[in-house]
């Protein structure tokens, strides 16, 4: 099977998953962190599509919970504005994947990157 | 200040479809304000069509750069220099400076990455509204400040149209009605006698449809 990448961009607060984590993820992971998800742009999430991604989650703290308070709502508009674009270009926009999450707890965050991955493999096995 | 929007990704593709290398420029004046031609969007629409691109298998380089003004001659200078790595240029500036470039250097092809829409106000984040449509001749010393030739749709001159209902203008519920809000104002004032005097039918020369407008300041010109 071909290799299957995805992204994951998310704040510094969303997740310490490390390398040990993605071990159990059977493609490659690029990792982008941000010192707030709102940092987080839509050529951010574009560009990880560039660098060969099939499906991006952005990921961004619980909605009342978010260190900078608005942080992970202002991605989760970003992300909006990514599928959007995607949509124009002709890609499915569910290859971007948006999640609010508990703060530094890995087993969420796992999980929606299972979930990334799964979409990707979805999106190749159609492609 | 000038309103735009990005234009949709797939018509900015046909028009550098030819191209391999392009320079994506914005501008931080308006289009920067209204999120839609700064350094921000730049990025995004460089991205966009590099990706777009990528996926048609004839990838597409991008250069990125955002000068202060595109609608003055001085900010535009570097454009003649930076211009000869590029085949062509997305400008994300408004409408005036797409053409300006155009006028400035024949030989640069440059092409729309906004559609410029109308002279707005920001109320709220996120939100625009139009309400000046650069008539030539304002008339909002007589309409308590509304404007009636952006606000109302039919820029009616002499009060409203039979469809105003409510406060609620006839093309969509959410609009007022300007010629209703100016009745409230000036009635609330009790100015309505400046109402009394009834306008004639409007001179739209002023307003463009003599031709493109013009201004020259003599005391400012230079020589
Ligand atoms: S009357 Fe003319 S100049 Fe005055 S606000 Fe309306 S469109 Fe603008
Ligand atoms: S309802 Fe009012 S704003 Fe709407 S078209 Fe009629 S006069 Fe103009």
């Amino acid at each position: 099977m071909a290799n299957i990448t995805i992204g994951v961009l998310c704040c510094h607060y969303t997740n310490q998953a490390g390398e040990e984590d993605f071990r159990g993820i059977p493609g490659t992971v690029i990792l982008k962190r941000y010192p707030c998800s709102g940092h987080i742009e839509v050529a951010d999430i574009l560009k990880t599509f560039e660098e060969g991604a099939e499906a991006v989650l952005v990921a961004g703290c619980e909605k009342d919970k978010c260190h900078n308070l608005s942080g992970s709502l202002r991605a989760e508009k970003k992300a909006l504005g990514a599928r959007k674009i995607l949509e124009e270009i002709g890609l499915e926009p569910e290859r971007v994947r948006f999640a609010f999450l508990p703060r530094l707890d890995t087993g969420p965050f796992m999980e929606e990157v299972k979930k990334t991955f799964e979409t990707a493999l979805n999106m190749k096995s159609k492609s | 200040m000038i309103i735009a929007e990005r234009r949709p990704i797939p018509k900015v593709l046909k028009a550098i479809e030819p191209y391999e290398k392009i320079l994506v420029l914005g501008c931080r004046g308006c289009v920067a304000v209204c999120s839609a031609g700064g350094d921000r969007e730049v990025e995004t629409m460089a991205a966009a069509l590099r990706l777009a691109r990528k996926l048609s298998g004839r990838p597409l380089e991008t250069g990125e750069a955002t000068f202060i003004r595109q609608c003055d001659p001085e900010y535009l200078a570097p454009l003649k220099e930076m211009v000869r790595d590029y085949e062509a240029v997305v400008s994300m500036a408004c409408g005036v400076g797409v053409n300006l470039i155009a006028d400035l250097f024949p030989e640069i092809r440059v092409y729309p990455g906004v559609d410029t829409t109308f002279y707005g106000a920001n109320p709220a984040l996120g939100e625009w509204q139009e309400k000046c449509r650069g008539c030539g001749d304002c008339i909002l010393d007589v309409t308590g400040g509304l404007c009636p030739i952006a606000r109302c749709a039919k820029n009616l001159l002499n009060g409203p149209c039979g469809g105003s209902q409510g406060g609620r203008c006839e093309i969509r519920r959410e609009v007022p009605c300007v010629w209703h809000q100016i009745y409230e104002r000036l009635s609330a004032r009790g100015e309505l006698d400046r109402l009394m005097n009834f306008f004639p039918a409007k001179d739209w020369r002023p307003a463009g449809h003599g031709g493109p407008r013009e201004r020259i300041r003599e005391d400012l010109k230079m020589g």
